[in-house]
């Protein structure tokens, strides 16, 4: 175990040079832009009425969403924490799917149910009701994406509250509803923040759903950023909304990683074992929260699959049968594999680098998650905070002669993607024994044999988890295609959007058709890629 | 014989270990006693490489080995979670070791498995090492420890995860096996009861020095 702090930098220097290329040395350059303008001051934005409300509007819809998915998500969490039912495995696993799901499907998904020629949207619309044009598909959009982030992080919370203080809670008299505001809230109150937090973030910086589901009144500023550099080549403004976007998703970020901190060594209690739903109120409670999660996060997904199949059999196949269909599907496909790797190789040294400087702190003393330990941990959440329009904004304007290459494209594809990779890598890393590396050790392993005999085989399927996602999220990249990608580098995220943009209804259904095979592809190398969880580390003692 | 002299070792800015020493010879096993935080556990590190002092050396058979990285000073350590690893079934966890002296994976594993009838887990061989009991688990960890006829065996805890009546014929069972291999070993417990089983002399932590008890 000797000799951990030069191997340890030297890992974590390949991720921090990329980061600094493609993300920090961008900001900068944007800062640099939007500061150094004299069309408009960083306070000038707020006496411009549309870029006042752009800016409102964007903090509003996602305060609205988070207040939305907690009253909505913490009884939900609290049904599959506490209760056994059968399939319930099902559904935790199903809560997964938005996560997999790429935000222009996700947005299609919104439009095939509730869009003026969706399947609740079209009756609606006979009733002279519609919501194009009214914040309500923008919220859905978003409750689809971030709902089951907030059930998950309810779900993990509850199952942390210890049994034995909330027994003693009701010896003492506390009626099961008292003992969940006085035991069971307080406990789980710091995962809910974190998640709403997560859910701010993501509605806030959010892209696709914004551009799709927003129109023209309820667009976000990172629309308005887009729009402003690709129709209007006003980069001045751009830049003076993205430094308020920075600084806005700054803060939240430091909320996050303050709570983040207060969070990292959770205490395993004996949890409360579930029961069975014994009363009708319970079955009631049970298939009411089951039809809401099924209304807001599988509902979108089924009518894309609808409209699809719908489109098969009508004029929409004939995208099928073109030629830019398949080009898009194999940019797609290469971009993300190239991205794929390129995230595995920077995720893999960013965790094995922290963990390497774990182990050489926490063996001259010092306590291993404190200080610069968790500030290097933090760095593998930077690209969620900066969103991805920001990061091609900022790219475009370092970069200019570099804006239609290929390497560029890959690099901010893989710069999205690679968090996904460390963050569960080191997950895996901190959920290992360190008994097992020191024994490999003792049994004559050099530190590169206990990384390749043990440290590796053990964190393989968190490898696997976190590739998956990886994957998922470059098939399905849009922002940084948009500004970045050349005309024949279209991905199929791009020519959804195309097809979005043409009028008549059989565009639209090429639109539906592209969505679920891309919809499909994410799905299939999310599974492929994972594979089936075994059965392995930390169950052998 | 392992020999250490003077080790000092500071943690979290603050003395843990003040100029140690200690001498074991071949087929000696010593025990070292102490309250939970004293430093036994980062001594028996120390003495494996796995951590360093910050002063004072550490012989074997008349070799200064403080500078050497564990995997070069043939010193076994047994851990308190038995630290098997879960990706291998027992016969890999045993040869192990074997594998890492170069040795080919096939001679290394009929090794094991003749280790493994030796201990009484031969039809235990192609087994996950999670389906096994705790007594069995820690005969494994112990063959994984001897199969590379290590210089020094060091125990850390090794039967706290146990219940009584196992501890007792484990202890008996383990006294046995060191006696046979021959090595020097130290023993790490709090249990005075069973440092009197196992150990000739034994040592008390305290204040980060060693005071004899017997």
């Amino acid at each position: 175990m000797r000799g951990l702090r030069a191997p340890g930098w030297l890992l974590l220097a390949l991720p921090l040079v990329f980061m600094g290329l493609l993300l920090v040395a961008p900001v900068l350059r944007l800062l640099a832009q939007g500061l150094g303008t004299a069309d408009l001051s960083l306070i000038g934005v707020w006496s411009d009425e549309h870029l006042r409300w752009r800016l409102a509007w964007s903090v509003l819809q996602a305060a609205i969403t988070c207040l939305l998915a907690l009253v909505l998500g913490l009884p939900l969490a609290w049904l599959l924490a506490r209760l056994s039912f059968p399939g319930r495995w099902l559904v935790l696993r199903l809560l997964m799917l938005p996560f997999v799901v790429p935000t222009l499907v996700a947005a299609l998904g919104v439009l095939a149910l509730w869009g003026p020629r969706g399947i609740i949207g079209q009756p609606l619309a006979g009733w002279g009701i519609d919501l194009t044009e009214t914040p309500w598909l923008l919220l859905y959009g978003n409750l689809f994406f971030n709902l089951c982030l907030v059930v998950r992080a309810g779900v993990d919370a509850l199952e942390q509250v210890n049994a034995q203080q909330l027994a003693a809670a009701r010896t003492l008299g506390a009626t099961a509803w008292r003992a969940f505001w006085r035991i069971e809230w307080p406990s789980i109150r710091p995962w809910m923040l974190s998640a709403l937090c997560l859910v701010f973030l993501y509605c806030f910086a959010g892209f696709g759903l914004a551009l799709v589901l927003g129109g023209h009144r309820y667009a976000t500023v990172e629309v308005e950023i887009y729009s402003l550099v690709a129709h209007e080549l006003a980069l001045a403004e751009a830049s003076v909304l993205a430094i308020w976007m920075l600084g806005l998703t700054g803060l939240v970020a430091l909320v996050y990683a303050w709570i983040e901190r207060r969070l990292a060594a959770p205490v395993r209690t004996s949890p409360l074992p579930r029961r069975r739903p014994d009363t009708v109120g319970a079955w009631l409670a049970l298939v009411g929260g089951l039809l809401l999660l099924f209304l807001l996060c599988a509902a979108p997904l089924l009518a894309i699959v609808w409209r699809a199949l719908l489109a098969l059999s009508d004029t929409g196949a004939a995208v099928l049968a073109e030629p830019d269909t398949w080009q898009a599907v194999g940019n797609t496909l290469r971009f993300s594999l190239m991205a794929l790797v390129l995230a595995t190789v920077l995720g893999l040294a960013h965790a094995l680098g922290v963990h390497a400087l774990d182990q050489w702190r926490t063996r001259r003393g010092e306590a291993a998650a404190a200080g610069w330990a968790l500030g290097w941990r933090a760095l593998e959440y930077l690209p969620f905070v900066v969103s991805a329009v920001t990061v091609s904004f900022g790219l475009l304007l370092l970069y200019p002669d570099w804006t239609a290459s290929l390497a560029l494209l890959v690099g901010a594809y893989a710069l999205l993607a690679y968090p996904f990779v460390a963050r569960s890598v080191t997950a895996g890393l901190d959920a290992m024994p360190p008994s097992l590396g020191h024994a490999a050790a003792t049994l004559g392993a050099s530190p590169w044999r206990v990384t390749w005999r043990v440290v590796l085989p053990l964190v393989a399927p968190a490898l696997r988890r976190g590739m998956a996602f990886a994957a998922a999220t470059a098939l399905g990249e849009f922002a940084v295609s948009l500004f970045l990608s050349r005309p024949e580098w279209t991905t199929l995220t791009t020519l959804i959007y195309q097809r979005l943009g043409r009028p008549g209804e059989s565009n639209l259904d090429a639109a539906m058709l592209l969505a679920c095979l891309l919809m499909a592809l994410a799905l299939l190398a999310f599974v492929l890629i994972e594979g089936r969880p075994r059965r392995t580390s930390n169950q052998h003692a | 014989m392992l020999e250490l002299r003077e080790i000092h070792k500071q943690w979290q800015q603050r003395p843990l270990l003040r100029g140690v020493g200690l001498r074991v010879a071949a087929g000696e096993t010593v025990a070292l006693l102490g309250a939970s935080g004293s430093g036994k556990s980062t001594l028996l590190k120390i003495i494996a490489g796995l951590d360093e002092p910050e002063s004072g050396t550490v012989w074997c058979d008349g070799q200064d080995v403080t500078r050497w990285p564990p995997e070069q000073r043939r010193f076994a350590l047994m851990f308190q979670d038995f630290a098997l690893f879960p990706h291998l079934d027992v016969q890999d966890n045993v040869a192990f070791g074997l594998v890492e002296q170069r040795l080919g994976r096939r001679q290394a594993r009929d090794e094991a498995r003749a280790m493994l009838e030796r201990f009484g887990l031969a039809s235990h061989a192609r087994s996950r090492t999670w389906t096994l009991s705790g007594g069995e688990q820690q005969r494994v960890a112990l063959a994984r420890a001897l199969i590379t006829r290590p210089r020094v065996l060091l125990l850390d805890e090794p039967f706290s995860a146990l219940d009584a009546d196992l501890r007792e014929q484990l202890r008996r069972e383990f006294l046995l096996r060191i006696n046979e291999a021959g090595m020097a070993a130290v023993l790490v417990t709090h249990d005075e009861a069973e440092a009197r089983a196992m150990a000739r002399h034994a040592w008390r932590l305290q204040d980060g020095l060693l005071q004899p008890l017997w």
